[in-house]
């Protein structure tokens, strides 16, 4: 810890820690016998920022993630949130001009370390989006994509079982696992896509507004399944819907909006990041009072 | 088929209720020793209880601060909305059932080792300890069962305690003229006055339950206006 503090400190980090990072290759069993502190981290950030095309979408955001926590990125559109969950997994790598700066570790290693390949990463941690996306393909070639990529050709059939009722679907599908995926309900189709994603046996996994698109008893749904992933998963989620976050979320960092003199730039910054109990009985900052109450936002 | 969903949250606040409820067995358990204290004249006894009131107190604090909570972080509404603020009303009166017990307990050493004691007297204030014992296990059931007629029927019980409240209180009028048996019988009265109002907060609880079940809260007794 005191390494890891001393490196942040200087922006440098030892030789020893250079070498035990370059050591250490993308594979699941090493990252998960990681353990840290009093609580495993997942993610450690510390001093992050991100621009695209050098103008910055969030600043120094320094802030946990902790394992088998629900943790809730909240704040107005604009604050930078889908941007950080985006760094989580370097999706942001795939859009042209965007730039990283601070240290991102993950399970203490560098995620945007130079032997890291940043496939290996979106493998151990996984991403679901705002609107389902399946592919156009079966149900069952949808949970059987990534296995199938990933070389296995052995117990297929189980692996689907395993994900589909891992992401409470399979009795709903178990039946027409052949039907197309399209023919599926809005809140079915995000589940498959969590079924998909947890069929590659991820670490974490990352959902940017999961339930934005779905009606009140599918959001019920996803909202119960995160509760039981959690057991196996850390799950991060960016949602625009306060409640969410209070119901599901273990752990709520708050972001806000912030401008230049000139009120021409404007890039998101943590406000408060705290157990979500306490952020929605009693923030510590004033904005993050005004933002979960509703009087601005 | 409808699916239930949200089924953390209902656990949650199934869990709350027990532990919020659960603190009148607890407050039964404090009667008891109460009364056993009174009868053996037991200040040992009676100091336990007085420290053993922590925990009724720490109940509450912890099922305030987790209700609180759920309030915050899972929007209630309707029924469930109702059953919340209810246990709020319901963990303060459990609370101040407790402090009578403690406000019981702490008049035994007042009255001396081998205190002037009118039997007849003891044996009223045993009677209505135990008489209210009963009222609290009514109150549990009641609300554990949503069954307003057996909250409302706590009115009845009460009246019972209220009426040996009122035998007490004469026959400390005529206890006589000696100034020791005189004390003692005005320390005992306040004892029987404290037990009078654990039985009123049972009833306060039998109001709760009707309007967890109904919406509509109304007293069921209103001292102040008694022929009403």
């Amino acid at each position: 810890m005191a390494q890891d503090e001393s490196r942040a400190g200087t922006g440098r980090e030892t030789r020893e820690a250079a070498a035990e990072r370059a050591a250490i290759a993308v594979r699941p069993g090493e990252f998960r016998q990681h353990a840290g502190g009093r609580r495993e981290k997942v993610f450690e950030l510390k001093g992050v920022g991100v621009s695209y095309s050098g103008a910055a979408a969030v600043k120094d955001i320094s802030l946990d993630v902790h394992r088998n926590d629900v943790t809730a990125l909240i704040g107005p559109s604009g604050c930078g949130k889908s941007t950080l969950l985006r760094c989580l997994n370097r999706m942001n790598d795939l859009i042209p001009g965007a730039a990283v700066e601070g240290h991102l570790l993950y399970h203490g290693e560098d995620l945007y370390g130079p032997n890291v390949d940043p496939v290996q990463v979106r493998k151990l941690i996984g991403m679901v989006f705002q609107k389902p996306n399946p592919f156009p393909k079966s149900i069952y070639d949808n949970v059987a994509f990534g296995p199938r990529i990933l070389g296995r050709k052995e117990n297929l059939d189980e692996a689907v079982e395993e994900a589909l009722k891992g992401a409470a679907l399979w009795e709903e599908v178990k039946d027409r696992l052949d039907s197309n995926a399209f023919g599926l309900s809005g809140g079915q189709q995000q589940r498959l896509c969590i079924a998909r994603c947890i069929a590659v046996q991820p670490d974490t996994i990352l959902m940017d507004e999961p339930c934005s698109a779905l009606d009140p008893i599918s959001t019920g749904k996803i909202e119960d399944l995160m509760i039981e992933l959690k057991q196996q998963f850390s799950i991060v989620i960016v949602t625009h819907n306060m409640q969410q976050a209070a119901r599901v979320s273990d752990r709520t960092a708050f972001l806000m909006v912030e401008l230049d003199a000139d009120e021409d730039n404007r890039w998101g910054r943590l406000v408060e990041y705290d157990e979500t109990e306490k952020i929605f009985t009693n923030p510590s900052d004033k904005r993050t009072e005004d933002y979960v109450s509703g009087k601005v936002g | 088929m409808v699916e239930q969903t949200r089924v953390h949250y209902q656990e949650e606040l199934e869990q709350l209720e027990a532990s919020a409820l659960g603190g009148l067995d607890l407050v039964s358990a404090a009667l008891g020793r109460t009364l056993e204290a009174v009868e053996q004249q037991d200040v040992e006894l009676a100091q336990q209880v007085i420290a053993d009131d922590d925990r009724i107190d720490g109940r509450y604090l912890e099922v305030h601060q987790s209700l609180i909570a759920l309030l915050a972080t899972q929007s209630p509404v309707a029924t469930d909305l109702r059953l919340i603020s209810s246990l709020l009303h319901v963990l303060k009166n459990i609370e101040r059932m407790g402090d009578q017990c403690v406000n019981v307990c702490k008049l035994i050493p007042l009255t001396g080792n081998e205190p002037p004691a009118d039997e007849e007297m003891v044996r009223l204030i045993l009677t209505m300890g135990r008489q209210t014992k009963t009222l609290i296990s009514q109150a549990k059931r009641a609300f554990e069962e949503r069954n307003v007629a057996m909250a409302q029927d706590l009115v009845r019980q009460d009246d019972v305690v209220d009426n040996l409240n009122r035998e007490c209180f004469a026959l400390a009028l005529a206890i006589g003229d000696d100034a020791d048996k005189r004390e003692w019988a005005m320390t005992m009265l306040l004892g029987a006055r404290a037990i009078e109002r654990i039985g009123d907060n049972a009833v306060d609880i039998g109001e709760q339950v009707a309007f967890v079940v109904t919406g509509l809260f109304r007293e069921f007794e209103d001292a102040s206006h008694p022929n009403e």
